[in-house]
């Protein structure tokens, strides 16, 4: 079944056209009959009024009497010595039918004709009523017709009020479809829908029994990523200060170099910080999950902060970092925004050579309505193929996720990619100007539509909040 | 003039309201679209719309057998275009997707031979009467009733075979279809009896008192079985005949197919 209100119309129309189509004709066929009955007991009556006419009491030779008749009807009086006392015009001057008592079909003039024999004790002799068989069927016909034509027009009037109620009675149905389809994946609020109808409330109340879980599934993960972040971090933090104070503490008691095995275990630990901040970044950016506050953001005085925040990294290995283009306002997560800039520069910083060059533009394309944020390195740059694979989470260009001369973890890209999905951004990865490095441009619509919601709403609750 | 309207309008959208439906949920069954179906809609409207205007020179063709003589080719061809329908319905069940498109233009040149032939039935007793104000009126609201009663049968008919358990749904639209086929040879049958090209026969019995082949049963049983009251030796032969080939070919490709089957059948 592809559509109910079409299955719903077309079995109900149907069934309506069988049952009141079948009862049409037997209304018919009574009716008819019931018709043929009048035309019958009408003959009668004419019968009975041709006997009482006083045809017997004129002379022989004005005989027989011709009556001016024409119509559907004829008819005939004889004697009981079968002379013909009378005869309407349009009936013939011998008997129409056998001298016997009751109706019969005979032939003449041309027609079909029904005739009713009566004797009439009074004169004493036979009368003869006659009635074309086609006029009296086709009188009744139209007579009965007129009851059918009102079922027939009946019909498409039904077809549409069928459908207009079928509209109507499956209303809250479409109103629940399209609830559910128009709910964003992050919102787990009860669906709202207002006194559904019995039908469907067995299907609302799973569904929001259903939200509610998973809110709380929701509520438990991100508690315990929150619970983890914070315990994995402490016990890092306290490794490095450790580390930290063997290192200074075996320098200070001997003027041997720093143990291989300590900056070994520096370099892991080192490591294992960067990884669990990019999980963390990872899972909080997700976009099912990130509960993002939109607002006005110059992404272009983001970009110095972010580069001023990191500069230490670029000045280390004398990279030279440029910032062109112009102030540009957009309406984004300033968190979420930072972050990304952040991992930009740093694969930036990761992949350009000593001494290399970095570039870092944001413009405003206004015939398009966009913002670009464009970072371009002077690194190897990643083969076209690639493209699409560098944002898997854990993937790492050369497919050796584990061992490269560059430090990493594979999630930067991925946790670009969620925040650019995040504000309905596109990313496009090519060649830099460079000639080899990577060009990273990431478009943002000057308007976000999701975006200038959760401005609303979020200045709506501040609002609600000084009340 | 009503009730004559009704039986003859009943009788033909009644016989191609069956083959039609039950194909259309064949169709939906294996999961073929329906676009087939309404270009046989529109080829066989139009058909029978050139088939009515020519009536009589298709009529006065083969020394004035040519309207029988048509129409008793149509009935076979539908009959030889079902049984091939039904045996890849069958090879589908087992090997699903197998020859789908000679299974498509089969279903699609059946119903269009039957909308051509009993869509020029429905032409041309229209057209014999448009002259007549008098009787139109009367054969128009009858034509509208027969119709009505046809196409709500069909309908009914259609979601009731859609709403068959699946694993029933082949069985029963493989009977419906060889007796529909085996109507069809009859009515072919019987028409050339009516041209004398095959013998004519004191009746084997008469179950006219029993059943009316005028009455609405009657006219279902026809368009369904091509019920006649009185038939003769021969079609009664004939009739049983086209039924044994058409259920022995369906249980011969049943047997080939499933012993080979690469797909088990509770898995379609």
């Amino acid at each position: 079944m592809r559509s109910i209100r079409f299955f719903l119309l077309i079995t109900l129309l149907a069934t309506i056209v069988l049952v009141n189509f079948v009862a049409a004709l037997q209304g018919y066929r009574g009716s008819m009959s019931e018709a043929q009955r009048l035309f019958d007991q009408q003959m009668v009556a004419t019968a009975q009024l041709l006997s009482t006419m006083p045809a017997s009491q004129q002379s022989p030779e004005q005989l027989p009497v011709v009556v001016e008749h024409t119509g559907p009807m004829a008819f005939q009086v004889w004697t009981e010595k079968q002379a013909l006392l009378m005869r309407s015009v349009n009936a013939p001057e011998t008997p129409v039918s056998a001298f016997a008592e009751g109706y019969r079909e005979v032939n003449f003039s041309g027609f079909r004709w029904r005739v009713f024999s009566h004797y009439a004790p009074q004169l004493p002799g036979w009368v003869l009523v006659a009635e074309r068989v086609d006029l009296r069927y086709q009188l009744a016909d139209r007579v009965i017709l007129e009851s059918v034509t009102p079922i027939l027009i009946g019909i498409p009037v039904a077809g549409l009020l069928i459908w207009l109620i079928l509209a109507r009675g499956l209303g809250s149905l479409r109103r629940l479809a399209a609830a559910l389809q128009e709910k964003r994946a992050e919102d787990l609020h009860p669906l709202p829908l207002d006194n559904p109808p019995e039908e469907l409330l067995p299907v609302v109340s799973s569904t929001n029994a259903l939200l509610a879980r998973l809110q709380e599934s929701f509520e438990r993960e991100r508690r315990f990523s929150a619970d983890a972040a914070h315990e994995l971090r402490t016990p890092i933090s306290a490794i490095q200060v450790h580390a930290h104070n063997l290192e200074r503490e075996l320098t200070e008691t001997s003027a041997a170099e720093k143990p291989d095995s300590l900056q070994k275990l520096q370099g892991s630990v080192e490591r294992m910080a960067h990884l669990v901040e990019q999980m963390l970044d990872l899972y909080r950016t997700t976009p099912d999950h990130y509960p993002a506050r939109f607002e006005r953001v110059d992404l272009y005085a983001l970009a110095r902060e972010v580069i001023a925040e990191h500069y230490a990294g670029f000045a280390c290995r004398d990279q030279q970092v440029e910032l062109c283009g112009a102030p540009a306002d957009l309406c984004g997560d300033r968190f979420a925004l930072s972050i990304l800039l952040k991992n930009l520069l740093r694969n930036a910083n990761k992949y350009s050579p000593q001494g290399g060059q970095i570039e870092v533009a944001v413009n405003v394309l206004s015939e398009r309505d966009e913002v670009e944020l464009r970072v371009e390195d002077s690194g190897p740059g990643i083969a076209e193929a690639e493209y699409a694979r560098v944002f898997e989470r854990f993937y790492r260009v050369g497919g050796d996720r584990h061992v490269t001369a560059v430090e990493g973890c594979g999630l930067g890209l991925s946790i670009v990619q969620h925040i650019a999905q995040l504000h309905h951004a596109n990313i496009r990865l090519g060649t830099s100007r460079f000639g080899h490095g990577l060009s990273v441009q990431v478009r943002f619509p000057l308007v976000n539509p999701v975006g200038e919601n959760s401005v609303s709403e979020s200045m709506q609750e501040r609002a609600t909040k000084n009340v | 003039m009503l009730l004559t309207s009704v039986i003859i309008i009943l009788r033909e959208v009644l016989e191609a309201a069956l083959l039609l439906t039950i194909l259309l949920a064949m169709s939906r069954f294996i999961g073929l679209n329906t676009r087939w179906f309404l270009l046989a809609l529109a080829l066989g409207g139009l058909g029978s719309i050139i088939y009515g205007n020519n009536l009589a020179a298709i009529s006065n063709a083969f020394d004035g057998t040519g309207q029988e003589l048509l129409n008793a080719g149509l009935h076979i061809f539908i009959y030889a275009l079902l049984l091939i329908t039904t045996s890849l319905m069958v090879i589908n069940y087992y090997r699903p997707g197998c020859r789908l498109s000679l299974l498509k233009w089969c279903m699609l040149l059946a119903v269009m031979s039957s909308i051509l032939r009993e869509g020029a039935e429905i032409y041309i007793y229209l057209y014999t009467f448009h002259t007549q104000p008098a009787l139109f009126g009367s054969v128009l609201k009858g034509a509208l009733i027969g119709a009505g009663i046809g196409f709500s049968i069909g309908a009914l008919l259609y979601y009731l075979l859609l709403a068959l358990p699946e694993r029933h749904t082949l069985l029963i639209t493989c009977i419906l279809l060889t007796i529909v086929a085996g109507g069809m040879c009859s009515q072919a049958v019987q028409l050339l009896i009516q041209i004398d090209w095959l013998p004519s026969q004191m009746p084997l019995w008469d179950t006219s008192a029993l059943l009316r082949e005028d009455s609405l049963v009657g006219q279902l049983l026809y368009a369904l079985m091509s019920y006649e009251a009185s038939p003769t030796p021969l079609e009664v032969f004939l009739y049983a005949m086209s039924l044994a080939v058409m259920a022995l070919t369906l249980g011969f490709t049943h047997y080939v197919y499933r012993s080979h089957a690469h797909v088990p059948a509770v898995a379609h």
